[in-house]
C-alpha cells in the first residue's frame, strides 16, 4: 500500500494518464482509503483549471492594440 | 485560448511563414493576428507590467518581420516565437530591481514519518462556481501566479495557460521533459496551496454568517 507522500508524487503522472496500470491501481486503492488525498487531488485539478481560466481572460488593451498596429504598419511601409 | 494546434492549423501556419519568407506582406498580418494576443498575455504574466508587455509584443512582432529568414524550420514556428517572447520578457525583468523570491518549498505538502499527510485537507473544489468571476478571486489567483518563482512560473504559463505540450515547453526553454514536468508539478502544488488558503478562509467566513 502506498503512502500519501508517494500518492502526491504520482499525482501529476496520474492526471496526465502516464502511469502504468499497476501503479494506477495501487494509487486508486489509496484514494479509496484516504479522503484527504481525494480532496488533494480534486483541489489540485481545480486550482489548475481556475488559474488557467483566469489568466486566459486577458485581452490586449485597445490603446496597446492601436499602437502595435501603427508600428507594424510603419514597418511594412519601410520595406 | 489554449494553444493545442491542429494539423490543419500547423499546415496553414507553415504556409504563411513560407509566404512571408517569400516577401508576401499579407502573410505577416495573419501571423501577427495569430500570435499577438498570445505574446501579449505571456509577457504580461511574466513581467506584470502593461508597458513592458507592450514593448515585448512589439519587439517580438518586429523580430518576426525582420528576421523571418532566420527561421529555418528546425523547430516548430510557434516554439521559435515563444522563445523570442520569453527571452524578451526576461530582458525586461533583468533590467529591474529583483524582488526577493518566496521559497516554494515552504508551501509544498508536508508528511509525518510514515508518509501520511500532516495537514487537514479541505475539498473546496465544488464550491468555486459562485466565486469564479468575482474580482477578489481573480486578484487572489493573479497574485498567487505572480508569487511563483520564475522557473516554475514560465513552465506553468507555457504548459497550463498556453496549453503547449511538455515536449514543446522543453524545446522553448531548453529543458528536458522530466524537468518540465517536475517544475509544473511544483507550480501546481504551490498554486493549490495558495488557493486553498483563500477558499478555506472563504468557506469559514461564509459559515460564520
Amino acid at each position: 500500500m502506498i503512502c500519501c507522500k508517494e500518492c502526491l508524487d504520482l499525482l501529476y503522472d496520474y492526471i496526465e494518464g502516464e502511469l502504468d496500470s499497476e501503479t494506477t491501481k495501487s494509487l486508486e486503492e489509496h484514494f479509496e482509503d484516504c479522503p484527504p488525498c481525494i480532496s488533494f487531488l480534486n483541489t489540485y485539478k481545480s486550482s489548475t483549471k481556475l488559474c488557467r481560466d483566469t489568466l486566459n481572460q486577458i485581452e490586449i488593451p485597445e490603446g496597446v492594440r492601436d499602437s502595435l498596429l501603427k508600428v507594424l504598419k510603419e514597418q511594412k511601409e519601410e520595406k | 485560448m489554449s494553444f493545442s494546434q491542429t494539423k490543419e492549423d500547423k499546415a496553414t501556419e507553415e504556409a504563411l511563414v513560407r509566404d512571408l519568407q517569400n516577401g508576401n506582406l499579407d502573410a505577416y498580418d495573419k501571423l501577427a493576428e495569430i500570435y499577438q494576443k498570445k505574446i501579449y498575455g505571456l509577457s504580461f504574466h511574466l513581467t506584470r507590467n502593461q508597458m513592458d508587455a507592450q514593448d515585448v509584443t512589439q519587439e517580438v512582432l518586429l523580430t518576426l518581420f525582420r528576421k523571418i529568414n532566420m527561421f529555418q524550420g528546425k523547430s516548430a514556428f510557434s516554439s521559435w516565437v515563444y522563445r523570442i517572447a520569453v527571452n524578451a520578457s526576461y530582458m525586461k525583468l533583468r533590467s529591474k530591481k529583483k524582488e526577493p523570491n518566496v521559497s516554494i518549498d515552504e508551501l509544498m505538502p508536508s508528511f509525518n514519518s510514515a508518509g501520511f499527510q500532516q495537514e487537514k485537507i479541505q475539498d473546496w473544489s465544488e464550491n468555486t462556481e459562485s466565486l469564479l468571476f468575482t474580482k477578489e478571486t481573480r486578484d487572489v489567483i493573479n497574485k498567487a501566479v505572480d508569487l511563483l518563482p520564475e522557473k516554475e512560473k514560465v513552465v506553468f504559463l507555457l504548459r497550463d495557460v498556453e496549453g503547449l505540450s511538455s515536449e514543446k515547453a522543453g524545446e522553448i526553454l531548453d529543458l528536458t521533459v522530466p524537468a518540465v514536468k517536475s517544475r509544473l508539478h511544483r507550480a501546481r502544488l504551490f498554486l493549490r496551496k495558495k488557493l486553498s488558503n483563500y477558499f478555506e478562509e472563504f468557506s469559514s467566513r461564509k459559515a460564520e454568517k
